[in-house]
C-alpha cells in the first residue's frame, strides 16, 4: 500500500510538471497578444513594447517558464517601480495585470464558491440518484421503474443552461420565491447562502441525478442476480440488508469512479451554472480570463484543475479497496 | 474613453465588432419616449423640488463585467465608468453639463475650478483656479499639489498604464531621449518618468506649476479644447507629501487600496469577481456649497458585478424588490428588445419612463488604406457600391444604428453637421443599398481598372455574412473582394498587416471632434488605420486645434469631417445605437424637478448625478 502511494504521488508530480510545460507553451503560443490587450486604447509600438517589457513577455519563453516555476517555490515581486510593489509569496502563480490581483488570491477567492456549489449538488444528486436507482431496480419492469427512468431521461436531456435560465426566470424573477443570487459564505449568512445556492444545486443535480439513477439501477440489477445475493436471501437475511449491504456495495465501484471524476470536474468550475447565477467560482474566473487572454490566470486555473483531477483519480483508486474487499492495491 | 482590458470580450458579447477598440465618451441625443428633448438649463440639483433625497440606487453590471475596468483616476477610460465616478467620488477641474439636449449636454462647466479655464492667446497655456471648500474624504483640503500629482502619475507608464495619455501628448515635456530598446528606460514615453522614478521632474515642474490655488499647464502646441481634456485622466490623487502611503501605484483603486474620494460619496467596500459588489456611502466631508453640479440624491449606491446578461434584462423588466431602484450598465440584449421597445426609438408604454434607446458613443466605418488604394475615385467607387442596407439588416437593423454620413457623430454636439456625402456630393443620391452603376462610372473616371482588394474583418458568423454582402455588392461594380477573416487580435493585426479595407469603430474621448478626426486620419492619435498622410489636411487640423472661438472651431471640424468623408479616407457606415433600461422607481431630476429619463450625451451614459429614488 505504502509503495503504491509513493509511486502514485511521484507519478502525480511528474504529470503536473509535464502539464505545466504544456499549458505554459500552449497558452503562450496563442495568437492573442496579452501585452496588446493591456496596452490601452492608443497603443503605439513604443507603448506596446514598454508594456510587453512590463509584463515580462519580452523574455524568451524558456526564461518566462523558469521565472514562473521559480516563483512557485520562491515567490516573486511585481510592479517593482510602484510605491507599493506587489509581493507574491510562494506558491506564486503570477499576477494579473488586467485585474490587478494575484492569481492565487483570485483562485483562493473563487475556489470556495465552486467547492460549495459542487459539494451541495454532489450530495443532492448522489442521494437522489442512488436512492431512486435502487428503487427502480427493485421495481424492475413495473410502472414505478418506467416512471423514474422516464423522468430521469427528461432531466438528462435538458442542457443545464436551459434548466438554469428556466428556474431563474420563474423561481427568482417571475415568482420572487428567492432573492437574486448573491454569494455569501455559509459561515457568515447561512440563510442567504442557502437561498443563493439551492437553485444552482438543483440545476446541477437534475443533470447528474439522471445518470446516477440509471447507473445505480443497472449495477444493482446486475448484482441482484449474482449467486451470493441469492445465498444471502436463502439465508433469510432481511431484504434491506441484502440490497444495501450486499448488492449495492458490490455495485458501488463504477458509481464511485464516476462520482469521483464528476466531482473533480465540477470542482474545476461549473461554468454555466456559475455564470447564470452570478456565482464567482472557478468556472467563471476561467471563462473571463480566457476572454481577456489573461494568461497568468488561465495557467494557474488549468494547473489547479489538473491537480484536482489527478488527485481525485488517486482517491478513487484508493477507495476501491475500501468499498470492495476483493480489490487489493499493490 | 474605452475599456482597455475588457473591450474585446464586452464588445464581442454585444456583437459589436466595431466597438472592440473604439474609444467612448460621446453620448446620445436620444431621449426617452415621451421626452421630445425639451432641454433646459441645469439648476443646482440640491434645489430640485420633487426629487427626493435618500434610498439606495443600484447599478447592475453584466456577466462580462467582473469589476470596474479601472478606478484609478489616471486609468479610468470608459465613458459609463467616467460618468459614474464623476457623479460620485471624483471631481475634476471641468465637467460636462447635465442636460438632455446633446449640444448643451456636451458643453463644459466648471467643477473644481472656479471657471472653465483661461488660455493664453495661442492656446498653449491654460490656467485653472480651484474653488474653496474642496476636500478629501478625511476632511483635508484638495490642493493644487494633489491635482499636479495626479497628472504626473500618467507619466509613470511603467506602473500606471491603460489609461488616457493626453498629459504625455499635450504637455510641454520632450519625448524620452532614450530610444535604445536594450535600455530599460526606453520604456518611458516621456523625458519625465513619473513621480515614482522622478527622472525629469524639473521638466514636469516647468510644464505644470502651482501658484496658490491656481494650476497652470504649459502645452507643446495649441489646444483650444484643453479644458475638455482636463475631464479625462487629469484627476487629483492625494500627494505623498501630505498623504503618505495613500497612492499605492499599481494597486490604487483596488479592493486593498480603495480610492480616495473628493465627491459626495466614498467607497465603503469593494469586492471583485462575478457576484462582487461596490458600495458607496455618503462622504460627510464633501461640502455641497462647493459643488452645485451633483445632486447626490441617494444615500447609497450599490454596484453589483457579473449578472448574467439575459437575467439582468429580465430583472429590470420585472423591476421587483431592489431592482426597482436599479439601472443597467451596458445594453439590453437583442433578444429582449421586443419585450421593451415597439421600435428602435420607442419604448412600450409600460417602459416609457425608464427605457431609453439612442446613440451609443461609437461611429462604425470601414477604414480604407489610402496608400494601397491611392486613387480617390476608386475609393469613392467602393463607398458607393457598398450595400449598407443589407449590412445594417445583418448586424441588427435599426436597433444597431443609423446610416452614418461621416465620422463625427450627431451626439458629439456642435462639431457635427451633415456632410451630404450620400445625398448630394455625387450630384445624385446614393441609395443605402448601393449604386453599382455610379460606382462603375467612378471607376471609369478614375482612369484605372476596377481594383481587386482584400477585406479584413474579425471572424464571426455575423461578420462572415457581412463579408458576403461586401463581396457581392462591390462585385456588382466590378470590384473583386477577397475576404480576410481574422480570428483574434483584430486591431493588432490590421495595425501592422492591414489590407485594403476593413471594419473599425471609434468613439470620441471627449465631446469634441479633436478626438475623432486627428486620431483617425493623422498619426497624432495612433489610430490611423487608413494611413492617411495629407499635409493640407493636417495643417487644417492644426488650425482647428488653435482656434479658441468654439463656434469657429466647430466649423473647422465640420469641414474636416466633410473633407475626410468625401476623400473616402474611410467609408462611414453606421452611427451606433444601444438600448438600456432602469427599474420603475428610478427618477431623474431635470431643471430642479422630476423629468423624463434621458441618455447623457457627454458620456453616452445615465445622468448619474441627477438620478434619485422615486
Amino acid at each position: 500500500m505504502a509503495a503504491y502511494l509513493v509511486r502514485r504521488v511521484l507519478m502525480m508530480v511528474m504529470l503536473l510538471f509535464l502539464l505545466s510545460i504544456t499549458v505554459f507553451a500552449l497558452f503562450n503560443a496563442l495568437p492573442s497578444d496579452p501585452a496588446r490587450l493591456t496596452c490601452g486604447k492608443v497603443c503605439t509600438p513604443a507603448l506596446l513594447e514598454a508594456n510587453r517589457r512590463r509584463l515580462g513577455y519580452d523574455k524568451p519563453l524558456l526564461e518566462q517558464y523558469e521565472i514562473f516555476v521559480s516563483g512557485i517555490f520562491t515567490g516573486r515581486e511585481f510592479s517593482s517601480s510602484s510605491p507599493k510593489p506587489i509581493q507574491c509569496p510562494p506558491p506564486c502563480l503570477g499576477y494579473s495585470y488586467s485585474r490587478h490581483q494575484l492569481v492565487l488570491d483570485m483562485i483562493a477567492k473563487a475556489a470556495p464558491v465552486t467547492f460549495w456549489l459542487a459539494i451541495g449538488a454532489f450530495i443532492m444528486w448522489l442521494a437522489v440518484g442512488i436512492s431512486l436507482g435502487i428503487f427502480a431496480a427493485l421495481k424492475r419492469g413495473r410502472w414505478p421503474d418506467r416512471l423514474v427512468m422516464g423522468v430521469s431521461l427528461v432531466g438528462y436531456s435538458f442542457p443545464s443552461f436551459f434548466i438554469g435560465l428556466l428556474l431563474y426566470q420563474f423561481v427568482i424573477v417571475q415568482w420572487n420565491l428567492l432573492p437574486p443570487p448573491q454569494y455569501v459564505s455559509p459561515f457568515d449568512k447561512p440563510i442567504q447562502f442557502l437561498q443563493t445556492m439551492i437553485v444552482p444545486w438543483i440545476v446541477l443535480a437534475v443533470l447528474y441525478t439522471a445518470f446516477y439513477m440509471r447507473l445505480t439501477r443497472n449495477q444493482v440489477l446486475e448484482v441482484l442476480n449474482d449467486d451470493y445475493v441469492r445465498t444471502a436471501r436463502a439465508k433469510g437475511l432481511p431484504e434491506r440488508t441484502v440490497v444495501v449491504k450486499h448488492a449495492l456495495r458490490a455495485g458501488l465501484t463504477p458509481i464511485v469512479t464516476a462520482a469521483g471524476l464528476d466531482l473533480a470536474g465540477l470542482l474545476g468550475g461549473a461554468i454555466i451554472s456559475e455564470t447564470i447565477f452570478s456565482l464567482p467560482g472557478l468556472g467563471n474566473l476561467a471563462v473571463t480570463s480566457v476572454l481577456q487572454s489573461d494568461l497568468p490566470v488561465i495557467t494557474g486555473i488549468t494547473l489547479l484543475v489538473a491537480t484536482i483531477i489527478i488527485f481525485a483519480n488517486l482517491v478513487v483508486d484508493l477507495l476501491y479497496a475500501v468499498i470492495d474487499p476483493r480489490v487489493r492495491l499493490a | 474613453m474605452h475599456r482597455p482590458q475588457s473591450w474585446v470580450y464586452r464588445a464581442s458579447a454585444l456583437g459589436v465588432v466595431g466597438m472592440l477598440i473604439a474609444a467612448c465618451g460621446t453620448g446620445s441625443p436620444s431621449v426617452a419616449p415621451g421626452n421630445t428633448g425639451t432641454a433646459g438649463t441645469t439648476a443646482p440639483e440640491s434645489a430640485a423640488a420633487g426629487a427626493k433625497k435618500g434610498g439606495t440606487l443600484y447599478l447592475l453590471q453584466p456577466s462580462t463585467s467582473q469589476e470596474w475596468n479601472q478606478i484609478d483616476p489616471q486609468r479610468a477610460y470608459t465613458g459609463e465608468d467616467l460618468a459614474f465616478f464623476g457623479a460620485t467620488i471624483y471631481r475634476s477641474l471641468t465637467a460636462y453639463k447635465y442636460d438632455p439636449d446633446p449640444v448643451k449636454g456636451t458643453s463644459i462647466v466648471p467643477d473644481m475650478a472656479t471657471d472653465t479655464g483661461t488660455a493664453n492667446p495661442d492656446a498653449t497655456e491654460w490656467s485653472f483656479t480651484l474653488k474653496d471648500g474642496l476636500t478629501w474624504q478625511d476632511g483635508s483640503e484638495v490642493t493644487c499639489e494633489d491635482l499636479k500629482y495626479g497628472v504626473s502619475r500618467t507619466f509613470a507608464n511603467d506602473v500606471i498604464n491603460q489609461g488616457p495619455t493626453y498629459a504625455i501628448a499635450y504637455l510641454d515635456i520632450p519625448a524620452n531621449p532614450v530610444t535604445d530598446t536594450a535600455d530599460p528606460n526606453s520604456a518611458f514615453l516621456s523625458a519625465y518618468y513619473g513621480p515614482y522614478n522622478k527622472t525629469g521632474q524639473d521638466l514636469f515642474d516647468k510644464a505644470v506649476s502651482c501658484n496658490g490655488k491656481t494650476i497652470t499647464f504649459k502645452l507643446n502646441g495649441p489646444h483650444a479644447d484643453f479644458n475638455y481634456t482636463t475631464t479625462l485622466g487629469f484627476g487629483a490623487v492625494p500627494n505623498p507629501t501630505d498623504h503618505p502611503g495613500v497612492d499605492t501605484g499599481e494597486q490604487y483603486g483596488q479592493p486593498d487600496s480603495l480610492p480616495w474620494s473628493n465627491g459626495p460619496y466614498m467607497v465603503e467596500s469593494y469586492s471583485t469577481g462575478n457576484g462582487g459588489e461596490m458600495t458607496l456611502v455618503r462622504n460627510d466631508k464633501w461640502d455641497p456649497t462647493s459643488d452645485d453640479y451633483r445632486g447626490a440624491y441617494p444615500d447609497k449606491w450599490v454596484v453589483k458585478f457579473g449578472i448574467e446578461d439575459k437575467i439582468l434584462d429580465q430583472r429590470l423588466i420585472a423591476s421587483a424588490g431592489d431592482d426597482a431602484t436599479a439601472v443597467q450598465y451596458g445594453a439590453v440584449q437583442p433578444e429582449n428588445l421586443s419585450s421593451i421597445f415597439s421600435d428602435s426609438e420607442t419604448a412600450l408604454p409600460e417602459f416609457a419612463d425608464r427605457a431609453i434607446s439612442g446613440f451609443d458613443p461609437y461611429s462604425r466605418y470601414y477604414f480604407v488604406d489610402v496608400t494601397k488604394t491611392k486613387n480617390v475615385k476608386l475609393r469613392q467607387a467602393m463607398a458607393v457600391a457598398l450595400d449598407r442596407e443589407a449590412i445594417l439588416a445583418n448586424v441588427g437593423g435599426d436597433f444597431y444604428g443609423t446610416y452614418a454620413d461621416g465620422f463625427v457623430k450627431p451626439n458629439i454636439g456642435q462639431d457635427y453637421a451633415p456632410t451630404g456625402f450620400w445625398d448630394t456630393f455625387f450630384g445624385q443620391a446614393v441609395p443605402n443599398a448601393g449604386d453599382p452603376e455610379l460606382a462603375k462610372k467612378l471607376i471609369t473616371d478614375s482612369g484605372e481598372a476596377a481594383p481587386g482588394i482584400t477585406f479584413d474583418f474579425p471572424d464571426s458568423p455575423t461578420n462572415q455574412k457581412t463579408a458576403a454582402i461586401v463581396i457581392n455588392s462591390l462585385g456588382l461594380a466590378g470590384i473583386t473582394v477577397t475576404p480576410n477573416p481574422i480570428a483574434s487580435s483584430y486591431y493588432a493585426t490590421v495595425f501592422t498587416n492591414g489590407h485594403n479595407f476593413g471594419t473599425a469603430g471609434w468613439g470620441a474621448d471627449w465631446p469634441n471632434a479633436s478626438t475623432v478626426i486627428p486620431p483617425l486620419f493623422t498619426d497624432k492619435g495612433g489610430w490611423n488605420l487608413s494611413h492617411v498622410a495629407d499635409k493640407d489636411f493636417e495643417a487644417k487640423i492644426d488650425a482647428a486645434f488653435a482656434e479658441l472661438d468654439r463656434a469657429a472651431q466647430a466649423k473647422d471640424w465640420q469641414d474636416l469631417n466633410k473633407y475626410a468623408t468625401e476623400n473616402v479616407f474611410a467609408i462611414p457606415t453606421f452611427f451606433g445605437k444601444s438600448q438600456t433600461i432602469a427599474g420603475n422607481a428610478v427618477g431623474v431630476a431635470i431643471d430642479g424637478a422630476p423629468g423624463a429619463m434621458y441618455r447623457w450625451a457627454a458620456y453616452g451614459s445615465w445622468p448619474y448625478a441627477q438620478l434619485f429614488v422615486k
